[in-house]
C-alpha cells in the first residue's frame, strides 16, 4: 500500500472536479441519480460498477458533451456553462480504439494531431508541438514505433497512443473510459503503471472507468462505485470497500480481496 | 522518330498548354479533396454534386453567362441543401445527396428541353472537353484551384482531425461544423473547376481513383496525400498527351489512366 501513501503526501485538497445533486437521464430513463462528490488535484480515481450503471454518461455530463437534466458541474471551480479552459480537460473515450484501421496515419501524426486546439486554428504545429509530441511518446513508451501505421498496432499498443493523444494537450486532469481491446492482463497492468507514474510523477488527474477491481485498490486514491447513484470512498489502508462493491454489482456477487493481491501484481514490474 | 516530334510539337499549341496547366490544377485539387471524402466515406458527395451542377451549366447557356460560374453558384446551393437536410433530420446524407443530384440534373433537362438548340455545347460539360478550355477559362480553372489548395493547405490539420473523430475534434475545441461547411464548398468548387476538363459524369472517378490507389501504399498521411496528388496529376497529363495521339475523348483516358495506376498499385502491393 506504500503507492497510496505516496499518493496522499502529493494530494493536494484543490477540487478539480465538483458535482452536486446530479441528474441525468438518456433516453428518458434515469441514468445518474443525484450524484455528489469532489476530486481533487492529484486523485487516480477508479470508477466501478456493473455495465449500464452510468460511468459512461457520467463521463460525457462532465465533458459537457450530454445534457444533466439538473444539478451543478465545476471543472476548476467554474461551473462547467462558463468553463473555457477545456484544454485543461482530456478525454480517451471507449471507442477511440475502435477507428478505421485502413485511415492513413502514423502513431506520430496521430498523437500530433492532440496539438490541434483553436488557438492555432488554420496555422500548422510548430516545433515545440512536435518536441511535445516527441516527449509524451518517450513518456509512454512508444516513440519506437512513432512511424508506424495505426491499423498495425496491438490493443495495448493503441490504448498508449490514445493517451498519448490526449496528454500532448498537458491536461491537468484526464477522463479515461476504459480503452480495451485484446489486451492481455499482464498489458494491461503495464497500462495501470503507466497511468500511476502519469499520477504520481506529473500529478495528473486522473479519472478511470475500469473492470479491473484488482488494478482499482491497489494503484488508485479513490473508487467510485456506480450504479445509477454514485459513492466515491478514499482508499486508505484498512478501507475495505466490499459493501460498496456489492451495493453496486448487487447482493450475490463476493469480492474476495486481499492485500497480497497488490503484491502479486507489482511483482513483475 | 517522327511521332515523338509531333507529340512534342503539341506542347507548342497554346490550346494544348492551356489544358496541361488546367489538368494539373484540376487533378491536385481533385485528388487532394478526394482523398478527405474518400476518408469520409463522402465519396458520392462528390458525384451528387457534379450531377447537380449540371443544371448550372444549362443555366448559364440560357442566359449567355460562362456556365462555370453558374455551376458553381448551383453546387453550392446543392452543398447548402445537402447540408440542410441533414442538420434538420429531413433526410441521411446519402438521401440527402440523391435529392441534390436529381433535381439539379432535372433542372437541367428542363432547361435544355425549354431552349433547345445548345446541346452540343452541353454535350461538352456532361463529358468534359478539355482542349476546348479558352484563357477564360483557364483563369477560372487557376483561380478556383489556387483558392481550394490554400484553404485545404490553411485548415489541413483541422480537416484531417475532424475526418478521423469528429467527436473528439468537437471536444478540443475545432469549429467542426463550420469547417464541416466549408470543406463540402471546396468540394463543390473543386467539382466545378474540373467539370470542362473531365465533364458531369466522370469527375467522381478524379476524386476517387488517385485517393484509392495512394491508400494502398499503406504510408502515413503526409506520405498517403503526397502520393495521392501525385497519382491525380499523372492521370491527368497522361491522359491528355495519350488522347491527343491517339485523337480519342480525353475524359475517357484520363479515367483510364488513374484507373491503370489503381490496378498496377494493387498488383505491386499484391506481389510484394
Amino acid at each position: 500500500m506504500q503507492k497510496i501513501n505516496e499518493l496522499g503526501e502529493i494530494r493536494e485538497k484543490t477540487p478539480v472536479l465538483e458535482v452536486s445533486n446530479l441528474y441525468v437521464k438518456r433516453a428518458n430513463s434515469v441514468v445518474v441519480e443525484d450524484a455528489n462528490f469532489t476530486i481533487n488535484k492529484g486523485d487516480y480515481v477508479g470508477i466501478v460498477g456493473p455495465n449500464g450503471g452510468g460511468k459512461t454518461t457520467l463521463l460525457l455530463a462532465i465533458l459537457n458533451i450530454i445534457p444533466r437534466t439538473k444539478g451543478t458541474i465545476r471543472l476548476f471551480g467554474q461551473e462547467i456553462e462558463s468553463f473555457t479552459s477545456w484544454d485543461k480537460v482530456a478525454y480517451v473515450s471507449q471507442s477511440a480504439v475502435n477507428f478505421d484501421s485502413h485511415f492513413p496515419l502514423s502513431v506520430k501524426e496521430l498523437v500530433g494531431l492532440g496539438r490541434v486546439n483553436r488557438s492555432n486554428l488554420g496555422r500548422t504545429l510548430k516545433r515545440t508541438d512536435w518536441e511535445t509530441v516527441d516527449e509524451v511518446l518517450d513518456f509512454m513508451g512508444i516513440l519506437d514505433i512513432a512511424n508506424r501505421r495505426i491499423g498495425q498496432l496491438s490493443g495495448g499498443q493503441k490504448q498508449r497512443v490514445f493517451v498519448a493523444k490526449a496528454l500532448v494537450r498537458k491536461p491537468e486532469i484526464i477522463l479515461l473510459d476504459e480503452p480495451i481491446v485484446g489486451v492481455d492482463a499482464k498489458t494491461q497492468e503495464k497500462f495501470y503503471k503507466k497511468l500511476s507514474d502519469l499520477n504520481l510523477k506529473k500529478g495528473i488527474t486522473i479519472m478511470l472507468v475500469t473492470h479491473d477491481l484488482t488494478a482499482v485498490f491497489c494503484r488508485m486514491s479513490k473508487v467510485m462505485c456506480m450504479n445509477q447513484w454514485v459513492n466515491v470512498a478514499e482508499l486508505t489502508e484498512g478501507v475495505n470497500p466490499e459493501e460498496l462493491l456489492r451495493k453496486a454489482y448487487g447482493e450475490h456477487f463476493h469480492f474476495v480481496f486481499h492485500n497480497h493481491e497488490c503484491e502479486r501484481t507489482f511483482e513483475d514490474e | 522518330m517522327n511521332e515523338l516530334i509531333d507529340i512534342l510539337r503539341l506542347f507548342e499549341f497554346q490550346f494544348f498548354q492551356n489544358a496541361l496547366l488546367g489538368g494539373t490544377i484540376a487533378g491536385l485539387a481533385c485528388a487532394w479533396v478526394g482523398l478527405f471524402l474518400i476518408l469520409r466515406k463522402e465519396a458520392m458527395i462528390g458525384d451528387g454534386i457534379a450531377h447537380a451542377a449540371f443544371g448550372g451549366i444549362a443555366v448559364g447557356l440560357l442566359l449567355g453567362i460562362n456556365p462555370i460560374l453558374t455551376a458553381l453558384l448551383v453546387s453550392i446551393l446543392a452543398v447548402l441543401g445537402i447540408s440542410y437536410m441533414r442538420r434538420r433530420g429531413l433526410a441521411q446524407s446519402d438521401s440527402a445527396i440523391a435529392v441534390m443530384l436529381a433535381v439539379g440534373f432535372s433542372l437541367g433537362l428542363i432547361i435544355i428541353s425549354l431552349a433547345g438548340g445548345f446541346n452540343i455545347e452541353l454535350f461538352s460539360f456532361l463529358f468534359g472537353s478539355i482542349l476546348t478550355i479558352d484563357q477564360t477559362d483557364l483563369i477560372i480553372v487557376t483561380i478556383l484551384g489556387i483558392s481550394t489548395i490554400i484553404v485545404l493547405g490553411t485548415f489541413y490539420k483541422e480537416l484531417l482531425s475532424i475526418t478521423f473523430d469528429e467527436e473528439g475534434a468537437r471536444l478540443m475545441g475545432i469549429p467542426v461544423r463550420p469547417l464541416s461547411l466549408a470543406f463540402n464548398l471546396l468540394v463543390a468548387i473543386t467539382i466545378v473547376l474540373s467539370i470542362k476538363i473531365i465533364g458531369v459524369i466522370l469527375v467522381v472517378a478524379l476524386l476517387v481513383l488517385p485517393g484509392l490507389s495512394a491508400l494502398q501504399l499503406n504510408l502515413s498521411f503526409k506520405g498517403t496525400t503526397f502520393f495521392a496528388v501525385v497519382f491525380g496529376i499523372v492521370s491527368m497529363i497522361m491522359g491528355i498527351i495519350l488522347s491527343a495521339i491517339y485523337n480519342v475523348a480525353t475524359s475517357g483516358v484520363i479515367v483510364f489512366t488513374a484507373a491503370g495506376i489503381f490496378l498496377i498499385v494493387a498488383i505491386y502491393r499484391k506481389l510484394e
